[in-house]
């Protein structure tokens, strides 16, 4: 057994996809994992593979080209997951992939493609929700600021919405989990900061305050109160998404 | 300042004067039939911060149900401020536990109408206040690119006449497109009895225009909306749905021809403020979409706001299980290839409280059932209980490569716990199931009948009894058990 030890990104995942493949080891006899935690195991040989970015174009052409834009998305889409065990998914996907075609994605009853599909849903729920929950804070100089606190990688899915709305605008995405932050200049192209590192409170502009009042106003008037429903609140906004969200400061939740 | 109301009566004709922080009216009418004869208008000095006007005029907006702010994808544009999903977006959730997508606001409470059921009418002595169009669209901006919004829904009392409470409408939108740039969602009310003229201008500014068809009859109407008419209700209702209709016309001419409405058009009906049953409901609701083309109907469950001996008491709260009912009814009509019909018959006029509309109909047509997963046709598996549209759609792709089995329908997104009475696998039921009505009725209320009871009673409260454990969650200890057998309590 051959372990190829990947670093957690979309380039260093495909560069291991792309070595265990040219390995020409069998399937069986590889595996993928994420650099950190991993329990070492005797009898295999330990590979660390350092991202390659020409090797990950490689491997992204072919999905691109040989299969299908959809099948380019569920990759990318679940390496940024959460999950631990993602890179060795994802080959599992791609190997079959390219066996089947590009048809795979419709193939829900094939556990590997199931459990593809899982990553997804739970990337894009994520990051579709947050859409919506990002609040930004105009800081002192005009930037507008966003700290978030996601559980997968979802800055580089939903910088490009705010990129398309907020085109006039300086603005800063932290994701403070990873550390990571997507940066955007007026009318320029966003762009991915990694180990990025920001303190916790900026200084805000003089009319934030009043904003961020007249905000909690409208939330806290839009409710009736003869159809009160705390628990239809905490099924549609659960808790977790609650603690970047102005309207819920001091656990306030009507 | 206090506000105050005055009501003298000289003759037939009652004079009505209310004054309140910004305006001063004076309303002439008719006892009998309720015609308005003049307003007159005056104003008084306006002092009133931006943050009391927002609580005021949320709180006058807050019961019109529709908060949706999709239909239309637009890109952003260099120069502008703002784009719009067509899947919507929402941006939080209030108490009540609905979406909050738009900045839904009234441009003022005046009113000089007198619906019953609406807590702005003419005769309520209510806080009253409007803001400038310059307020809406500085307030709809700062929101928007903070991300608290999708958007602006603007709707507003009747200031003066239809005609002048539109235009208005229309100024605000004008600027807001045009001078501040913004691009994001839009929702508008077109004013009944407004001028044709105005509201086709304001449509070309709107992505959704709304007109409250209010009460489900026109019979209704007469009794609760003496200044609304089932007649000025539908005259714009048509007057948009045809500017649609032109305005995609033009488009396939003409690429960038300015686009109308182009997330279509809605309407609210109040559910349980008169008698209509849920049939006749649901018959007109079939007929909006048929023949007016709406993108959606919105059901508001009556929330008692006003007491008047025309209006129910309702002393459980609003009827939210009805309205809760009817949305699920609704979404068989749009999504599922129901018919209100056969939901629903002059003699089976209401809705089962205990079952979904779906499974209501599914039981009482056995005959349709078991349907065979991997052989049935697209529409068929839609009408199967627990099985949606997405589910349907993913069946209908994932069997091309493989037979399905149970375990695999549940990957796919199906609610086994109320499709297995309906469905086979290659020929197979999951359990052994006696087709028929009484026991699969049973079956399925026991399921749901806790869901059912949490919906109904938000905060449960019991009597205390004797009998009651108290909800001790902890067993007793194997101390106590021990003690209790000994005697040493």
């Amino acid at each position: 057994m051959r372990i190829y030890l990947c670093e957690d990104s979309f380039e260093g995942i495909l560069t291991a996809v792309y070595d265990a493949w040219a390995g020409r080891l069998g399937h069986d006899n590889v595996r993928l994992e994420l650099q950190g935690e991993y329990n070492l195991e005797l009898f295999a040989d330990y590979v660390v593979v350092l991202p390659d970015d020409e090797k990950a174009e490689k491997v992204v052409r072919t999905l691109r080209q040989k299969l299908s834009e959809e099948v380019f998305e569920y990759v990318y889409k679940a390496a940024m997951s959460q999950e631990r065990r993602k890179a060795d998914l994802i080959y599992r996907f791609i190997v079959l992939a390219i066996q089947r075609g590009a048809r795979i994605v419709s193939e829900f009853g094939n556990p590997v493609v199931m459990d593809i599909f899982e990553l997804v849903r739970n990337v894009s729920n994520e990051s579709h929700l947050l859409l919506g929950f990002i609040r930004f804070q105009e800081l002192e100089n005009g930037v507008l600021f966003a700290k978030i606190t996601p559980k997968n990688y979802v800055l580089t899915l939903i910088a490009p919405h705010f990129e398309d709305r907020l085109s006039g605008e300086n603005w800063v995405i932290y994701d403070a989990v990873h550390e990571m932050a997507a940066v955007h200049a007026r009318n320029t192209s966003w762009v991915l900061s990694r180990e990025a590192k920001m303190p916790e409170k900026l200084p805000e502009s003089g009319q934030e305050e009043e904003y961020e009042e007249l905000w909690k106003i409208f939330f806290h008037t839009i409710g009736i109160e003869a159809r009160k429903n705390p628990k239809c609140q905490r099924n549609m906004l659960p808790l977790w998404y609650r603690k970047n969200m102005l309207e819920f400061e001091n656990n306030e939740n009507c | 300042m206090a506000e105050k109301s005055w009501l003298f009566v000289i003759g037939k004709i009652r004079i009505y004067v209310r004054k309140t922080l910004a305006i001063r009216y004076i309303i002439c009418y008719n006892k009998k039939n309720e015609n308005i004869y003049s307003v007159i208008e005056m104003q008084i000095e306006q002092k009133m911060t931006i943050q009391e006007k927002l609580q005021i005029l949320t709180d006058a907006a807050k019961y019109d149900a529709a908060c949706t702010s999709s239909g239309v994808d637009r890109k952003g544009k260099a120069g502008s401020m703002g784009n719009a999903a067509a899947c919507g977006i929402c941006h939080t959730f209030a108490s009540d536990g609905r979406c909050v997508s738009l900045l839904k606001i009234l441009f003022t409470n005046e009113c000089v109408f007198d619906c019953k059921y609406c807590i702005n009418r003419a005769s309520n002595d209510v806080k009253r206040a409007a803001f400038t169009p310059d307020e809406v669209c500085t307030l709809t901006m700062e929101f928007y690119r903070r991300n608290y919004i999708e958007g602006l829904f603007l709707s507003s009392g009747i200031l003066k006449n239809p005609n002048y409470t539109m235009d208005l409408l229309y100024q605000t939108l004008y600027k807001l497109r045009t001078e501040y740039h913004f691009m994001g969602y839009i929702h508008v009310k077109a004013i009944p009895g407004a001028d044709e003229e105005l509201i086709r201008r304001t449509g070309f500014l709107a992505d959704r225009m709304s007109v409250n068809l209010e009460l489900p009859t026109g019979d209704g109407l007469r009794r609760l909306a003496p200044h609304k008419t089932r007649k000025t209700i539908l005259k714009p209702m048509k007057q948009i749905q045809k500017g649609i209709v032109n305005s995609k016309n033009e488009m396939t001419v003409y690429q960038e021809a300015p686009r109308f409405v182009p997330a279509g058009q809605s309407t609210q009906m109040i559910i349980g403020a008169t008698p209509e049953s849920d049939y006749q409901i649901m018959s007109v609701a079939e007929a909006l979409y048929k023949n007016y083309d709406l993108k959606r109907v919105f059901y508001s469950a009556y929330v008692s706001v006003n007491t008047d001996a025309m209006l129910p008491a309702l002393p459980d709260g609003p009827p939210l299980l009805r309205e809760h009912r009817l949305y699920q009814a609704d979404w068989l009509l749009r999504y599922y290839g129901f018919e209100a019909s056969e939901l629903l018959s002059p003699d089976r006029p209401n809705f089962n409280v205990l079952l979904d509309p779906k499974c209501e109909w599914a039981v009482r047509h056995l005959e349709y059932f078991p349907v065979e997963i991997n052989r049935a046709d697209y529409q068929t598996l839609l009408r199967v209980p627990g099985i949606g549209v997405k589910s349907a759609q993913r069946i209908v792709r994932a069997r091309r490569s493989a037979k399905l089995d149970f375990e695999d329908l549940k990957r796919l997104g199906v609610v086994l716990k109320r499709a297995v009475y309906f469905i086979t696998c290659m020929g197979r039921m999951q359990y052994r199931i006696r087709l028929e009505e009484n026991s699969i009725t049973h079956n399925l209320i026991h399921d749901d009948r806790k869901k059912l009871y949490e919906m109904q009673e938000n905060e449960s409260f019991t009597q205390m009894s004797l009998f009651d454990d108290f909800h001790l969650t902890v067993p007793p200890s194997v101390e106590d058990g021990r003690a209790a057998v000994s005697g040493q309590l």
